[in-house]
């Protein structure tokens, strides 16, 4: 591999672990820390996305704002998730999944019937152009996605660490009953973390729908990648999600590049099956996928 | 006492007579003024992610049924028939694709079937086979010898993508390496060795020659790998358009400065993304023509069509589809205009007539020029339809896309058809290696 295609690809794999970092935390948050495996959440990125097709591909709503404006919409809905599914099928993960499974064959078919069908949205791209990074050419758009990415992470991060209702939501994870004996609501607990989650993969859409292509469909197969992301990282651990992330980013750009993009997603599969062999709680996590 | 016996049986017999041969006058009448309807299908992805290349082509066959039925008919073997279509959606799934052929050919006794192809065509191919039952694909890798009334090639589809390689060697001869690349699903990988063999037949090197995976998000590291073995050409072979319109962004970024080239490039889709400028510079050349395009001459069938579309399904009308005109909403009707041709070429509805006339005629009309039944050789079946193939660059004047060259197949396939079948069938994708 020549110096300029290897300088390329390294920043292809930081673009790429920073996309699927900011895809997956929401799910890690939902479902790694409070067991609530939402299969809708690809569907709430596609929402996201269409957020920003309507308030600026069709509304002319500057860019930023049309991301912003994704997410409250989205949060919304994941507290509505919350509120109609997994409140009732709290303690049976499968139950939560399955109803969520319906939820995104009726979003998908909501969107389809909305919007309409066929081939991609048109998105006008607001950064065309782009930047030359030591030698490596990276598309404005997706350089963006980078510093983005950072923001939301740290944010969580600082949340979860730093400000007592974050605490209070790790509490509820680690021990419910202890949690709820120290006066903490889970039902609060739940709806925060699914508002959050929603938020998270709202504006993951939103700041992609440019560079990814926007259908009813586009969160199928990102909902597949955000689940490794979440299992490889550890279920419990939002910064093992991010590990996972960077290094399937990597793993996948790398081998693409080297050999093809089929044989990406076969190694990207077999990773995780190697992590889950080798240390069955994932690269940070402390219970069993 | 006799004889008025006689001439009462004589009055009898007479006015029985009468009443016999009128009643057989005024059901004779009857019989040739009452309607007779002949009913096509409509069977493919109507809903989910392949919906693109279905739904829109329902508007196009309408069209043609409404101007057939507003001339009161398809003339056929000197009496009119109107033309009635029924829709199943198989959401391009083989269950769902032969559940739907047999309630369009049981229920409604459909003559004719419009479909996408692949998956769908491998499911229904032996139900619609036992009842003679033409099924028209966009696919033509579809066609096989053991499916007799499978028809294609209304859709350019391989074709195309075998004469791009010519097409640029013309205007570009001395360039020299060839990239391509598609997405790896079955038609992705038959198509491409098709293009493969084609351009080594045109003497191109083949310097990159992969596929990506159907689930591929981010083309990045597709297109870095494909700039590293420096091609002079990029060609996207049949990506579907929406990855191609990903990719060609991905080309621009990293700043590839050769000819793009590909089997469809949604224009509008791209400019949105990525400088009308660098379109044109790198060409952008593709096939599935704009209708509108001052090439085609006026008055045209193609202008006509426009007009029309744009008067049924256009903004503001009862019929509005919310949506521009796209390729597919003309690309089905193609193969039904020709089995309609062939039927009255025939003087019958029967299928084995039709493909009869079809193959005896010398020049058929269709909507991209006269075709000849072709195909034998890489099919195994002359049932592909074979009009020339128009191929467009992108104009910045414009921002679309304009027709630059309408090339013939067969000639140039027969002159390069050893070295092409030795590539596709050392890639394993010859018919018959594909059963």
């Amino acid at each position: 591999m020549e110096l300029t295609t290897f300088i390329q690809t390294i920043a292809n794999s930081v673009v790429s672990g920073s996309i699927y970092a900011t895809v997956a935390v929401g799910l890690a948050l939902a479902f790694g820390v409070m067991q609530m495996a939402n299969h809708a959440h690809g569907e709430f990125f596609m929402l996201g996305a269409y957020v920003v097709y309507v308030f600026y591909a069709l509304g002319g709503m500057p860019f930023p704002l049309a991301v912003l404006a994704a997410i409250p919409t989205i949060a919304a809905l994941g507290l509505l998730t919350e509120r109609l599914i997994f409140r009732p099928t709290r303690g049976n993960v499968l139950a939560g999944f399955m109803a969520t499974a319906g939820l995104t064959w009726i979003l998908q078919t909501a969107a389809g019937r909305i919007w309409g069908l066929g081939f991609m949205k048109m998105i006008p791209t607001p950064y065309m152009g782009s930047a030359n990074i030591a030698g490596a050419q990276i598309g404005l758009q997706r350089v963006l996605i980078v510093p983005a990415a950072c923001i939301l992470l740290g944010f969580l991060w600082f949340f979860l660490h730093r400000v007592r209702l974050g605490k209070g939501l790790r509490a509820c994870a680690q021990d419910p009953e202890a949690a709820a004996l120290q006066g903490i609501s889970i039902n609060k607990m739940t709806a925060l973390a699914m508002g959050i989650a929603g938020a998270y993969a709202g504006v993951a859409g939103a700041l992609m729908a440019p560079i990814h292509a926007v259908t009813p469909y586009m969160g199928r197969d990102l909902l597949i990648t955000a689940f490794i992301v979440v299992i490889v990282g550890g279920m419990a651990s939002i910064e093992g999600a991010v590990l996972a992330a960077f290094l399937l980013g990597f793993i996948h750009t790398f081998v693409t590049t080297i050999f093809d993009a089929t044989s990406a997603v076969m190694v990207g599969v077999a990773f995780m099956a190697f992590i889950l062999i080798v240390k069955p709680t994932g690269l940070m996590g402390r219970v069993k996928a | 006492m006799k004889k008025e016996r006689l001439s009462g049986l004589f009055l009898r017999i007479s006015l029985t007579m009468a009443l016999i041969v009128t009643l057989s006058v005024m059901s004779g009448t009857t019989a040739q003024s009452a309607e007779e309807t002949i009913n096509i299908g409509f069977l493919a992805a109507l809903s989910g992610p392949d919906a693109g290349w279905g739904l829109p082509g329902i508007t196009g066959n309408q069209i043609f049924i409404d101007r057939v039925n507003a001339e009161g008919g398809l003339l056929v073997g000197g009496k009119r028939y109107k033309l009635k279509m029924y829709k199943f959606d198989d959401e391009a799934i083989g269950s769902k694709a032969l559940q739907g052929a047999r309630q369009l050919v049981l229920e409604h006794d459909v003559k004719f079937i419009s479909a996408i192809g692949g998956n769908p065509a491998d499911a229904t191919h032996p139900f619609l086979t036992k009842k003679k039952v033409f099924y028209a694909t966009l696919i033509s890798t579809d066609i096989m010898p053991d499916r007799p009334y499978l028809i294609g090639g209304g859709d350019v589809t391989p074709r195309i993508d075998m004469l791009r390689p010519l097409y640029h060697k013309i205007n570009n001869p001395e360039l020299k390496r060839w990239a391509v690349t598609s997405q790896d699903d079955t038609i992705g990988k038959t198509c491409q060795a098709w293009e493969v063999g084609s351009a080594i037949a045109e003497g191109w090197d083949i310097v990159y020659d992969k596929h990506f995976s159907g689930e591929t998000e981010d083309f990045a590291p597709v297109v870095t790998a494909i700039l590293a073995t420096k091609p002079d050409v990029v060609s996207l072979n049949l990506t579907y358009p929406t990855y191609v319109t990903l990719i060609i962004e991905q080309l621009y970024l990293q700043g590839f400065k050769g000819i793009i080239s590909a089997n469809y490039i949604d224009t509008e889709s791209v400019m949105q993304k990525v400088p009308i400028e660098y379109m044109e510079a790198t060409k952008c050349a593709n096939s599935f023509p704009l209708f509108d395009d001052p090439w085609w001459g006026e008055p045209s069938w193609q202008h006509d069509f426009i007009k029309e579309w744009n008067a049924k399904y256009g903004p503001g009308t009862p019929g509005d589809v919310h949506r521009k005109i796209t390729g597919i909403d003309w690309d089905h009707v193609i193969m039904l205009k020709l089995w309609a041709h062939g039927a009255q070429l025939a003087g019958s509805f029967d299928p084995d007539a039709i493909l009869k006339a079809l193959r005896s005629a010398p020049s058929i009309p269709t909507i991209l020029g006269p075709g000849v039944m072709y195909g034998k050789e890489m099919w195994g079946i002359d049932n592909m339809i074979s009009p020339p193939v128009p191929i467009a660059e992108v104009k910045a004047d414009c921002k679309c896309k304009r027709i630059q060259a309408h090339l013939r197949f067969e000639q140039w396939f027969e002159s390069r058809k050893d070295t092409i079948i030795k590539v596709v069938k050392d890639k394993g994708q010859y018919y018959d290696q594909r059963k």
